[in-house]
């Protein structure tokens, strides 16, 4: 069984929060499914729409053509009409001027139910149930999570709007009894930072990663951490430095152009060994770009952000359920060896909606890496076999100093040559550990089977995936250490495969360009999207196909 | 504790004759009395800097020490009250430091008021970088990257603080080492953000030895209502005009809600221990 839905309509009208529930109540009736948000950058008005894939099998992307279009407005079947599938029918309003149309009379239910027009939707999703000839319960029961004491109401509505159609096709009951689980991007790096002991989340507000702000915002007296809103990247990351330097588990989040802003503080954290997570959710760039749609454009600044040389984790996880465990593997890398970690999204990971069946633990226990009891001779920089000083914390006893300038052990100011050597070396010599260390947290995936290679990173794994089982002959390899460069895996499966595609979500492949300095392999075949949509598995499917033939 | 005790192994590169020098006196002199007092823990005392002249300071205070980048003085500063509140935070930044290139950082942090203390060494010039004008440099001045002279108004630190909400505003002078020890120790109790502005020549780029001697006036000990406090900070505008009145001490004192007060624990993050709860996170996602 597999079906897509869209609902689309103008900001405001509701289309993602219908779009929710109706992806949550076939979760709970255990289908997979998966959620894709387009959206504008706009509060009301234009045209806003989600597309909804349900399947019996995990699947973890959407496609442009679809069973039934649940039309909010005219625009939405002007946009998407012609996508839809044969036998697939709109549902909308009796107002709609289209063919295939079921027609619900909307305006006449409400006045019947004396309701006002928010419950529209609700109607609708109504109609919907009982045209994919489903029974209401589910509905009702997602209702009751989402709006508690209101969801009498929308039953009310729902239950009008399902008595007003007509059957029309029937959905093959699931045959899972487990409820699975339902998740974005943004919750998953929200969950993660909980699991791995977050102290204090500082960020100002900019799309992609904003959600993170709201999810941990929301979280933040349950969970005892704390959040807060500063003036700007600048003053966020500034104050994330004081933060962790104090002892707080501490993470900042932001897209490009604040990570633009955070790059000098940056370049501090590599001089000063403050541990860091900064989240990165990409958006579509150069500068505000096309700032609510997708890319992978960012992955070289990130690798390189900052003045100067220090060493630094890049991370870019694939899908939310990887997202939770990459989170807390950020933090535990980052405090262990005092550097920055960097955690890699994007739109279409952070905003869209995955359905999981099961989940691993974390690899990495995260501690907070605060040395006990510092003697009265502690000294913060001690020069170390594997660079590493122990970290203490002001109040302790001893004091502690951090620094942007460079320093001998104790901190203090110093400009001969000789401890500028000794500092960067000691610095350094991290790398080799966090090399070691990385090696056994699966920094490369390879899934399926066959002698061709795709190789990808980030949130096009969903598609790609998707598309495998249609591209005989390759496999997948995610690539999801980022820096240090898993250089040997990588190039050995380069070297053993026959033809070798790169699909990233960008203009000049990005990830190949690391992979040709790391390896010295490269890549010829390349297919490159960057429209600021996401790749479907179909889209993959095709472009594989023809860069291979 | 002695004054001795403040001492590092660092030796001191400011000018012969710098009047940092006697900011660095002062505040020794305040945390002396403090600590012996048992107002403030040695241990929990932390001191953050810009860059600049002021910012040597890192090296020759034995405390714990947080040297930023420039301009970014406060919001290390504001970190660290958030991470562990029981820590007593003092910042020192330059005028140019505090004024340019952190100027919005010094706006937000009268409206957010966290309890510290910001201490900006204002000598009305870049001196490090050898003689720039900074916000508060006198109309008229000339220097190498204006050799037109400057036209715009200098900021007023104090009138700006005072209508930016800040609960503690004061001016010093550095030459002035008991009265201005005496403001720090003010400063420094006061719960919530307190900013003193301590006016101080540059030997080197900018003397104003002599107006300032001529033109300092002493205000009377614990500050005054807001409307009056606000009059008193207009009456010098940092121009070098004859006969200018420049009021030093507090302006202004009032106690408002700080920023730690929105903390979820009362605790430092550090010493908190969690207990995270892997099936309790993912039941989170059903």
């Amino acid at each position: 069984m597999e079906k897509l839905i869209l609902v689309g309509g103008q900001a405001g009208q509701g289309a993602d929060r219908t779009s929710l529930l109706i992806a949550k109540t076939f979760v709970s009736l255990g289908y997979y499914v998966f959620n894709y948000r387009d959206y504008a950058s706009l509060i009301k008005g234009g045209h806003n729409f989600n597309v909804i894939k349900i399947s019996d099998k995990p699947i973890f992307s959407h496609e442009n053509s679809y069973d039934v279009i649940i039309a909010l407005d005219q625009e939405t079947i002007k946009q998407h009409g012609q996508n839809l599938k044969k036998g697939g029918f709109v549902l909308g309003d009796k107002s709609l001027k289209v063919k295939n149309l079921i027609s619900v009379d909307i305006d006449s239910i409400l006045n019947k139910l004396q309701f006002s027009k928010i419950f529209g939707n609700n109607i609708l999703l109504g109609s919907l149930f009982k045209v994919l000839d489903l029974q209401l319960p589910a509905l009702f029961k997602v209702f009751k999570e989402e709006f508690g004491e209101k969801a009498p109401l929308l039953e009310k509505a729902a239950k009008e709007g399902y008595d007003f159609v007509k059957k029309k096709t029937k959905v093959k009951s699931s045959q899972k009894s487990k409820e699975n689980y339902f998740f974005t991007g943004s919750e998953a790096i929200s969950r993660g930072a909980v699991m791995a002991g977050l102290d204090v989340y500082l960020a100002y507000p900019m799309t992609p990663a904003t959600p993170v702000l709201h999810l941990l915002a929301a979280k933040q007296k349950d969970e005892k951490f704390s959040v807060f809103q500063l003036e700007n990247e600048i003053s966020v990351i500034c104050a994330a430095l004081g933060s962790s330097y104090a002892g707080a588990m501490t993470m900042v989040g932001t897209s490009g152009g604040g990570f633009a802003l955070m790059a000098e503080a940056m370049s501090m954290v590599g001089i000063s060994e403050i541990p860091l997570v900064v989240y990165l959710s990409q958006r579509t760039a150069p500068a505000t770009g096309v700032p609510t749609y997708t890319t992978q454009g960012d992955l070289k600044f990130a690798v390189n952000i900052g003045h100067g040389e220090f060493p630094r984790v890049v991370i870019a996880p694939g899908d939310p359920r990887e997202a939770i465990l990459r989170t807390v593997e950020a933090f535990y890398l980052s405090y262990k060896y005092q550097v920055l970690s960097i955690l890699l999204s994007d739109k279409h990971l952070s905003e869209s909606g995955y359905t999981f069946d099961k989940f691993e633990r974390p690899k990495v226990k995260p501690l907070r890496f605060i040395v006990k009891n510092p003697s009265a001779d502690y000294k913060r920089y001690l020069l170390t076999k594997n660079g590493v000083s122990p970290r203490a914390v002001p109040g302790q006893g001893p004091f502690v100093r951090a620094t942007s300038y460079e320093h001998d052990e104790d901190g203090y100011t110093i400009e001969d040559s000789e401890w500028t050597v000794k500092m960067n070396d000691k610095r350094f010599r991290k790398v080799k550990y966090l090399q070691e260390e990385i090696k056994k947290l699966n920094p490369v995936s390879i899934y399926g089977q066959g002698e061709n290679l795709i190789i990808g990173w980030g949130s096009t794994k969903g598609a790609i995936m998707d598309a495998l089982n249609s591209l005989s002959g390759f496999r997948f390899m995610q690539v999801s250490y980022i820096n240090p460069f898993p250089a040997e895996e990588v190039k050995k499966e380069i070297e053993k495969s026959r033809k070798v595609v790169l699909v990233e979500n960008n203009v000049t492949g990005l990830l190949g360009q690391i992979i040709t300095e790391k390896t010295g392999c490269f890549l010829e075949k390349k297919l490159l999207k960057y429209d600021a949509r996401p790749f479907t598995s179909q889209e993959v499917i095709k472009g594989v196909k023809r860069l291979a033939r | 504790m002695k004054i001795g005790d403040l001492e590092t192994k660092v030796v001191k590169t400011w000018c012969p004759g710098c009047q940092n020098y006697g900011l660095l006196l002062a505040i020794k002199k305040a945390l002396v009395n403090l600590v012996n007092e048992k107002k403030i823990k040695k241990e929990n005392i932390v001191a953050v800097t810009g860059i600049g002249c002021h910012a040597k300071i890192y090296d020759y205070l034995n405390i714990n020490g947080f040297y930023s980048l420039h301009g970014r003085v406060l919001p290390p500063a504001l970190g660290i009250k958030i991470a562990n509140p029981d820590l007593t935070v003092i910042g020192f930044g330059g005028d140019g430091d505090t004024f340019a290139e952190g100027i919005s950082h010094f706006v937000h942090s009268c409206r957010f008021n966290a309890d510290l203390t910001m201490i900006v060494h204002d000598n009305q010039i870049f001196a490090l970088t050898t003689g720039q004008a900074t916000p508060t440099t006198e109309q008229s001045f000339f220097g190498k990257s204006t050799p037109l002279g400057v036209q715009e108004k200098p900021l007023n630190p104090v009138a700006l603080a005072l209508i930016m909400g800040a609960g503690f505003v004061a001016r010093g002078l550095a030459s002035e080492v008991d009265h201005l020890s005496n403001l720090f120790e003010k400063a420094i109790q006061h719960k919530g953000f307190a900013f003193v502005d301590v006016l101080e020549p540059c030997l080197a780029y900018h003397n104003t030895t002599d107006f300032l001697g001529k033109y300092v006036y002493k205000l009377k000990e614990n500050g005054y209502p807001f409307k009056k406090a606000l009059e008193k900070a207009l009456e010098w505008d940092y121009n070098l005009r004859e006969n200018s009145k420049i009021p030093i001490g507090l302006f202004y004192q009032e106690k408002r809600p700080i920023l730690e007060d929105k903390r979820t624990i009362k605790k430092p993050f550090w010493s908190f221990k969690r207990k995270t709860d892997w099936q309790k996170i993912i039941a989170g996602f059903k």
